[in-house]
């Protein structure tokens, strides 16, 4: 772990732009997500990182209210995003996922052309005044997600046409083109190769200045990387959450130090 | 012996051909089945496939062939003077093979023994009447030849029966034997087993395409039949028809082919949107409990018989039309009408739409309404966007599914259209379809020579292939949607 390049660990502001207090999440009976109080800090990255199926994605769906899409799916507890609890009945989950926009572990691009794939969500909340404007966005968002050297001689070529790490980068570039205030990211990098993993996370700190990222990711040197922030998950529960320095260099739970140590996962 | 008997007695055959195979497999390797090259069940299999395959197939073979090799035969007692008498060697055969089976039904009712058989030649006179008793009623007296051609008929066919039975046998035993011999722990009899399964699903693919181009080829031979006796482009240019069963009929397709395409377009119009929006109804908005209610539902509708939607256009929806749209606006005072026809067909095709559409639109996966939910999307958005677009091509198609049905419509046309062929824009006139007029040209005493019956053939494949091209342009739509997501 010593060769890790810890990265500067200021954090521009400490206000938090979300909180979660007491969260539960049952699927069906399946009690998946255990009693988890996480602080997400404006400006800042937060990674997430657990062994598999300990709730990482869980607990992120439950961030822009994802989970109410799936039937089975309860959540219990308060979210907080500035202020205002978003499980609220008076809250549109619609503008919440404007304002808290996702990238999936699986990549899902639509099956409509890489234009129209990065261009969705500024046509559906009206962010572009004219096609110019648009074509601006689209551009930005693809050279922001690495994406655009490899695609800008076939924007009108299918979506569902590009590699694995293409579509990924691909649907970066989507939630990027929304400007939403908190981006969540499950695995962004699961299916890139190191030159675009770096470029990706280049792009992850360039974000931190305007918006909140949450990462999840099963590398602890990208952790470790991109992020100030990291909270352990272990078997639904929240083991520790805290600096991430502290938490690679200094564990407080066993549990935490034999994860990062890579003796359980 | 019968040839359910026979086929019993080969599957018998079989099942102790698989025992014994499965036995002499195993013992081959002293009860050790991992020394054998198969499961020890394909060694039995392939005794038992050995056994029952050729010997059936053997059976078919002579059960098709055996009444023409007779037939040959006793055609060659019957004399020239008969034949002449009764028009045709075909008629004088059909009697002979009812009086032989007059004679066997007597022989079994009155106990007559084979002397007794041949006591009726003594007594020709007679055997009519006697016949008369058995159900078998014929035109004339018989004369001595042709009770000996039904005799000898009778004798080749039970002849004939027996050499089968033992020739079946025989191969299955030979099968077996040959099957049993050749088992040894080397034998591959997997792989054996598997390309007789192969076999069997080539030969039922076979099958189906070979009965396709059974019919395509009868069709294209009875149409060419037609086009020889009235020219085929008065056929395909014509914008009159009018049948006349004495000569001289112009039989256009034009005003059949647009009664066709009327109806259906009008009963698309009425199909494909309420389809479509009970699809989308159905399989985005529905809580799981209202979709498994209203989906059979909707499906009952399909089950109902077209003929029941016809009674429905005639008695019900043609004389509203009539009563309220058609006289007040002075469009024709006709019960029967083309409108008629194209909704009561639509409300029959809007569960095709509609269940199609809902399987294609709940395939299209959920990572990419959640994408797009990700996005800040409404449902409706997401719907518009995304889930409609994907499923577009599998709608189409399953819209000209839909479309190639209603084309081959016929008994709701009858019953709401009419029987007129007609050509004009006015949709509460009454027209007709091709379908329609293939019925009316085919009903009715009429030879098979004229033009005026085998236009139906023409008529019949002109419609297929209006339906095919459909059908193939909805394939290739539904196979370029598969390739999507991949
Ligand atoms: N849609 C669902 N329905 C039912 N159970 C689910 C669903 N999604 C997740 N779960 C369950 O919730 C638990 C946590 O799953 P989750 O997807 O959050 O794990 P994860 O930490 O993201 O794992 P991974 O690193 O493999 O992505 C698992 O036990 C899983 O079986
Ligand atoms: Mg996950």
């Amino acid at each position: 772990m010593n060769d890790m390049r810890i990265a500067d660990r200021k954090v521009s502001t400490e206000t938090a732009k979300m909180t979660a207090r007491g969260v539960q999440v049952y699927y069906g009976e399946n009690h998946a997500l255990k009693d988890v109080d996480v602080d997400i800090l404006s400006g800042t990255v937060t990674a997430f990182i657990g062994p598999s199926g300990c709730g990482k994605s869980t607990f992120l769906r439950c961030l822009n209210r994802m989970n109410d899409t799936v039937a089975s799916a309860r959540v219990l507890g308060e979210i907080k995003l500035d202020g205002e609890n978003i499980y609220d009945k008076r809250v549109d989950p619609v503008t919440l996922r404007a304002r808290v926009g996702m990238v999936f572990q699986k990549p899902n691009p639509f099956p409509k052309s890489i234009y129209e794939n990065v261009a969705y969500g500024p046509r559906i909340h009206g962010l572009t005044r004219n096609k110019a404007e648009l074509d601006e966005v689209v551009e930005m968002s693809l050279k922001r997600a690495a994406l655009w050297n490899e695609v800008k001689d076939r924007l009108d070529a299918p979506g569902t046409g590009l590699s694995g790490g293409q579509q990924q980068r691909l649907c970066i570039a989507r939630a990027v083109a929304t400007s939403p205030e908190v981006l969540l990211m499950d695995e962004p990098c699961s299916a890139l190769d190191p030159i675009a993993t770096a470029q990706v996370e280049e792009l992850i700190d360039e974000l931190r200045s305007q918006f909140s990222v949450v990462i999840v990711t099963h590398s602890m040197q990208q952790a470790a990387r991109v992020s100030q922030r990291t909270a352990f998950f272990h078997l639904g529960h929240l083991v520790e959450y805290g600096e991430t320095g502290q938490i690679f260099t200094n564990p407080k739970d066993p549990r935490t130090e034999s994860y990062i140590t890579g003796r359980i996962g | 012996m019968s040839v359910g008997l026979i086929t019993l007695i080969v599957l018998g055959l079989a099942v102790l051909g698989f025992i014994y195979g499965r036995h002499r497999a195993l013992s081959a390797v002293e009860g050790d089945a991992r020394h054998l090259h198969s499961l020890p069940s394909y060694y039995g299999w392939s005794v038992f496939l050995f056994t029952a395959v050729p010997s059936l197939l053997l059976m078919c073979a002579w059960l098709i062939l055996q009444p023409s090799i007779i037939e040959n035969r006793v055609a060659a007692l019957v004399p020239e003077a008969d034949i002449a008498a009764a028009g045709s060697l075909n008629l004088v055969m059909a009697d002979v093979r009812r009086i032989a089976g007059g004679i066997d039904a007597m022989a079994k009712e009155a106990g007559l023994d084979e002397a007794g058989i041949d006591a009726l030649r003594a007594d020709l006179s007679d055997i009519r009447g006697r016949l008369a008793e058995v159900g078998v009623a014929l035109g004339s007296n018989v004369g001595e030849p042709i009770l000996n051609a039904a005799r000898e008929f009778r004798s080749l066919n039970a002849s004939m029966r027996m050499a089968m039975a033992v020739a079946v046998i025989v191969a299955a035993v030979a099968g077996l034997v040959f099957a049993a011999l050749r088992i040894n722990p080397a034998l591959r009899a997997r792989n054996l087993v598997e390309q007789f399964v192969l076999v069997l699903l080539v030969s039922c693919s076979m099958i189906a395409v070979a009965t396709t181009v059974g019919i395509i080829v009868s069709l294209v031979f009875e149409s060419w039949h037609f086009f020889q006796l009235y020219p085929a482009k008065d056929f395909l240019f014509s914008t009159t028809w009018n049948p006349k069963f004495g000569g001289g009929s112009s039989l256009g397709i034009w005003p059949l082919l647009w009664g066709t395409l009327y109806v259906s377009f009008i009963s698309l119009i009425v199909a494909a949107p309420i389809g479509l929006l009970a699809a989308i109804y159905l399989s985005e908005y529905a809580t799981p409990k209202v979709r498994a209610t209203v989906k059979p539902l909707l499906e009952v509708l399909a089950g109902i018989p077209s003929i029941v939607y016809g009674l429905f256009a005639l008695i019900t929806v043609g004389p509203l039309l009539r009563d309220w749209i058609a006289v007040p606006a002075g469009l024709g005072d006709s019960s029967s009408s083309v409108m008629t026809a194209g909704l009561v067909m639509g409300i029959m095709l809007i569960p095709y739409v509609s269940s199609l559409s809902d399987d294609i639109i709940n395939a299209v996966p959920q990572a990419m309404r959640d994408g797009s939910f990700g996005l800040g999307a409404t449902h409706s958005e997401t719907i518009k966007r995304v889930v409609l677009p994907a499923a577009l091509p599998g709608i189409v198609g399953a819209i000209l599914l839909a479309a190639s049905r209603a084309i081959g419509e016929t008994m709701i046309v009858v019953m709401g259209a009419g029987a007129a062929a007609k050509l004009s824009l006015n949709p509460f006139e009454a027209m007709t379809t091709v379908t329609v007029k293939i019925v009316s040209q085919l009903t009715g005493d009429t030879e098979f020579a004229s033009p005026e019956t085998l236009v139906a053939f023409a008529l019949g494949l002109t419609l297929f292939c209006f339906t095919l091209a459909l059908n193939v342009l909805a394939l290739v739509i539904v196979r370029k949607y598969r390739e999507q997501y991949e």
